[in-house]
């Protein structure tokens, strides 16, 4: 591990500054987790505080009722294209940014930027004619498309952070062995880069599985619609079913939650990316 | 280089999933015509309409009818996304409330014609039709409705026996059944949606039969609907959650929910959600009170329905299906699973009716010679707005004690005067 | 021939997404500039036409609401990035240590994140609602956060922190992740303490993560509209309406599109101009 050791741990030491923070935040990240569980498994106008008596009704409601395995399989659909896609862009323009000084470079930033200064909803009207005319509106495309432009900005400043943080001598030093710059990248930057990506993967992921404005709008078929479109049908103005959006909210947030548990292993940067700094 | 293999794996499953589906085109070739359906409460009431258009195509099997079900909440900017966009549905359901703006885009298709010729002529609720009517400057139908509401006063047995008759009743028995240090007389909703049911309690009070008098100016500030406001205002936090202020329906309904509050006004659809957190034994329903003068004064619901669009290229398999869908026996199907009054006359003899409790009230409030029914002025198009973003914040003021009913109800009478105004200007009235 | 070559590489890797931003957002931005100088009305058709900057001088000089809607965003986006920084910096550190459990630990506290605007809401309904809420065993069973104008910003505040902390401590654990070893080696050599080393070796390499984070979030919190929408609809009597959400009533719920772009266009300029200011100040990407 990076992290420096203690010249003298202790154990009192070690709790303060690390259990007990770590166990207060756990805490706060828990307790709404808990309360969703609570309403998911409890029969609407329950109040108690334990999921008790268990129904598995409102789980019934979400997936049968309300059609969310389709939902499910879209989000995950329009989720891992967008994903790719922006990882990709986001590692040549954020290389770009972090390697080279050419002329717009600060032109584009700005640019990038920019594209972020504007609610999604005010741009929807014409971006929905955009779509028309490619004839994308109605299908994942137009999603996935939508989804990766307004991800992109923000992922290439993001990538170009992680890039610059790669020290350019690694590359150098492969270079100077024969490599040519491409497989220099590969081989010596990519790996070290792995924190980044799966930062940057994440976010383009996250954003997109949550998007509920283009997935509504854009899309005009029921059977690609995506989760965020299935938890609203549960609240709305003549049925409030908080039992049925939460047990929405679990369908939505199991998986994400385990490929994160599985993903954020590789938080840690590459060790071959060691050997070759050595 | 595990991490690939991971990644490899999560790519492959998705691209697979991809491959199974998402293939039925529109028109697949076997000479079945397409019509899209858009709900405008796409959620609960999905399940009603997957039936009702199971039914309709084994009655048609040369339709196909393709339901997308749009959240409440979001149906005025799908639409209106939909609308500049050029690409609207064959049919979808709309409601008086923002009709006005939809005819005014010259989206949809007046329904005169059709029902002219339809075998449900004749049997559609005349209230309803003229409710329609009334909306748009050219008094066509531009919506076939399916049902109405009305406002009720949901309330629990156990905690109320006897439902009050008048105002000054309710009043004192929001009072008696407070208790500290949780549990509240009634809910006042304070958020989203707040001003037409304010609007609906004033009236019925008050007793006003119009919305603007002869020379056009709102009555919403009418001395006898300030002394209500006034009154009702002075319940917050005393015999209401101070929660309140922020409560739209969701909030209002989790609350209620908990059996805490005794008595919480809202309309007949919201029904199933009282059922399923009390149970159908606890919960009861009575129309809002009448005022001092004796009268009963309603303030008539937006009227729900179904347009067909203007850009529909099937406009024959649309009004089949509209005609289909405010059938008697569709109607009797929707509105007994929804618990609100059928615009089918013929279905709101259904024994099914009398057999809800919540139901029959309303119907035997709305059928009381002795009732008056105000519309308000859904025909502006600018009632939306005023009711909603322009005046919801000054009633939370209102309930916070920042601002005085006096001066709430004549900022929100000037607003629907002008408006008024402008649109006898624009319309030549 | 290899210089021209060499000098065309950084183009050409932006090119697709300068492609992609060509195409899906030039032509909407701009519509939105377009539309703050006209009357573009859903419910006054009528009056549709040419407005010149009449629509941004009612904003500059007859909206309070506007006025006190900026007031209120910046108070939001400060606070709200000021804390998801702190603690997502204390988080990004202790999850970098190594300690039993930890890979759970970490999933536990990002999870949040992965949750979406419409669920996180109904979430904190849940727990604000007097009744179902979490306030009940805390010996508040009457209390109404969202409804006292007194405490309804931080409870908006920390609904916002649960989903956004995990934002930070994820990228700057990535950026923990960058820090070679060997510069924690050398200052434990030179006998720097921890509070030595995190000053003078994390901070500084941590920087431009930091920059970025702040700066990213900042615009996105500044737009961010769902929370405050659904949680309190930016009352009660507009104490939590952001200029976004003031956007949304005006544009989206009242259909004033030619006044909504107005509005929008403020917020950009506001957005450009801060940000650059912010870049220019933090020196970002300046050589150490």
């Amino acid at each position: 591990m990076s992290a420096p050791r203690s010249a003298a741990p202790g154990r009192r030491g070690r709790v303060l500054r690390l259990y007990a923070p770590l166990g207060l935040y756990l805490l706060f990240t828990i307790v709404p987790f808990y309360w969703m569980l609570v309403f998911a498994l409890t029969p609407a106008g329950s109040t108690a505080p334990v999921p008790w008596p268990v129904t598995f009704d409102h789980f019934a409601t979400v997936w049968n009722g309300l059609g969310y395995a389709v939902f499910f399989r879209n989000s995950v659909i329009v989720g891992v294209w967008s994903l790719a896609v922006t990882t990709v862009l986001a590692v040549m323009g954020g290389y770009a940014l972090a390697r080279y000084r050419f002329r717009g470079r600060t032109l584009f930033m700005v640019v990038l930027l920019c594209t972020q200064f504007i609610p999604g909803a005010m741009m929807l009207i014409p971006l929905f004619t955009i779509f028309k005319s490619l004839h994308l509106i109605n299908s994942l495309g137009s999603l996935i498309v939508a989804d990766t432009v307004f991800n992109l900005p923000l992922s290439i400043i993001l990538m170009s952070g992680f890039v610059s943080a790669v020290p350019f001598s690694v590359e150098e030093a492969a270079m100077v062995d024969g490599c040519t710059r491409p497989r220099a990248f590969l081989a010596v930057v990519l790996p070290q880069l792995r924190p980044g990506l799966i930062a940057v993967g994440s976010f383009a992921f996250i954003h997109t599985w949550n998007n509920f404005l283009f997935a509504l709008m854009f899309v005009s078929r029921q059977d690609s619609f995506t989760i965020p479109v299935g938890l609203s049908y549960t609240i709305g103005e003549y049925s409030a079913d908080f039992g049925a959006l939460a047990a929405g909210g679990v369908v939505a947030a199991l998986p994400v939650v385990c490929v994160f548990a599985v993903v954020q292993r590789y938080l840690v940067r590459g060790i071959s990316a060691g050997a070759v700094k050595g | 280089m595990k991490i690939r293999t991971a990644w490899a794996a999560f790519a492959v499953l998705a691209l697979a999933a991809g491959g199974c589906g998402s293939g039925s085109g529109s028109d697949d070739g076997s000479g079945k015509t397409t019509i899209t359906f858009w709900d405008n409460n796409g959620g609960a009431r999905t399940p009603v309409y997957q039936e009702l258009i199971k039914r309709f195509e084994q009655a048609n099997p040369t339709i196909h009818v393709e339901y997308v079900g749009v959240p409440i909440a979001s149906v005025q900017q799908k639409y209106d996304t939909a609308v500049a966009g050029g690409d609207t549905p064959d049919v979808g359901g709309v409601t008086t409330s923002y009709l006005a703006n939809l005819v005014g885009q010259q989206a949809l298709e007046p329904a005169d014609d059709w029902l002219a010729k339809s075998p449900v002529n004749g049997k559609l609720a005349k209230p309803m039709l003229d409710s329609v009517r009334a909306t748009v400057p050219d008094g066509k139908l531009y919506l076939v409705p399916n049902t109405s509401n009305m406002d009720v006063v949901w309330y629990l047995k156990d905690l109320l026996p006897t439902p009050p008759g008048t105002w000054d009743e309710f009043f004192t028995d929001a009072d008696t059944l407070t208790k500290a240090p949780d549990q509240y007389g009634y809910t006042i909703r304070g958020g989203a949606g707040s001003i037409f049911q304010v609007l609906a309690e004033m009236y019925s009070y008050s007793g006003i039969s119009e919305f603007f008098d002869a020379t056009g100016k709102s009555t919403v500030n009418d001395p006898k609907n300030v002394e209500f406001l006034t009154k009702m205002a002075s319940l917050y936090k005393k015999d209401t959650p101070e929660a309140d202020v922020t409560n739209d329906f969701p909030k209002m309904v989790a609350q209620f929910g908990t059996g805490k509050i005794a008595m919480m006004h809202h309309n007949l659809g919201s029904y199933n959600d009282h059922v399923k957190a009390h149970g159908a034994d606890k919960i009861g329903a009575f129309a809002l009170p009448a005022g001092p003068s004796g009268k009963r004064t309603i303030v008539a619901n937006p009227v729900d329905g179904f347009a067909v669009f203007k850009n529909s290229a099937h406009k024959d398999a649309a009004w089949k299906f509209v005609e289909f869908l405010v059938s008697k026996e569709s109607n009797s199907y929707w509105n007994s699973k929804t618990g609100q009054i059928p615009a089918n006359t013929e279905a709101q003899t259904d024994s099914w009716v009398a057999a809800l409790p919540h139901l029959k009230t309303a119907v035997d409030t709305l059928a009381d010679p002795g009732t008056t029914v105000v519309s308000p002025p859904y025909y502006l198009p600018q009632f939306s707005s005023i009711t909603k973003a322009d005046t919801e914040p000054l009633f939370q003021k209102v309930l916070l004690g920042q601002m005085k009913p006096q001066a709430f109800l004549d900022t929100l009478a000037q607003k629907l005067t002008d408006a008024q105004a402008e649109w006898k200007k624009a319309h030549g009235g | 021939m290899a210089t021209m070559r060499r000098k065309a590489v950084p183009y050409l890797l932006i090119s697709p997404t300068v492609a992609l931003i060509a195409a899906f957002l030039v032509y909407p931005i701009g519509s939105v500039a377009y539309y703050s100088l006209q009357n573009r009305n859903l419910t006054r058709p009528w009056a549709d036409g040419f407005a010149g900057l009449e629509n941004f001088r009612r904003m500059l000089f007859e909206d309070e609401l506007f006025w006190h809607s900026l007031g209120f965003t910046a108070k939001w986006v400060i606070v709200e990035v000021g804390l998801q920084l702190l603690l997502g910096l204390a988080l990004a550190l202790i999850v970098n240590e190594s300690f039993i459990g930890r890979a759970l630990a970490r999933s536990l506290v990002f999870s949040p994140w992965a949750v979406s605007g419409v669920l996180t809401t109904g979430i904190w309904i849940l727990l604000y609602t007097p009744g179902t809420g979490v306030l009940r065993f805390l010996g508040r069973p009457e209390a109404a956060v969202l409804g006292n104008p007194d405490t309804v910003f931080p409870a908006v505040i920390v609904a916002e922190l649960w989903r956004g902390v995990p934002f930070f401590a994820i990228l700057l654990l990535a950026g923990l992740q960058g820090i070679p070893g060997e510069l924690y080696e050398a200052a434990s050599v030179d006998g720097a303490g921890r509070l030595r080393r995190f000053r003078h070796v994390t901070l500084p390499q941590l920087r431009d993560a930091i920059v970025l984070a702040t700066l990213l979030r900042s615009v996105w919190e500044f737009n961010n509209v769902d929370l405050l929408y659904t949680l309190t609809g930016g009352g009660p009597a507009q104490v939590t309406t952001t200029l976004p959400l003031y956007v949304a009533q005006r544009a989206v719920d009242s259909k004033d599109f030619g006044y909504g772009s107005a509005l929008t266009m403020a917020g950009f300029v506001i957005l450009l101009f801060c940000s650059i200011l912010y870049l220019r100040l933090s020196r970002f990407g300046a050589q150490r």
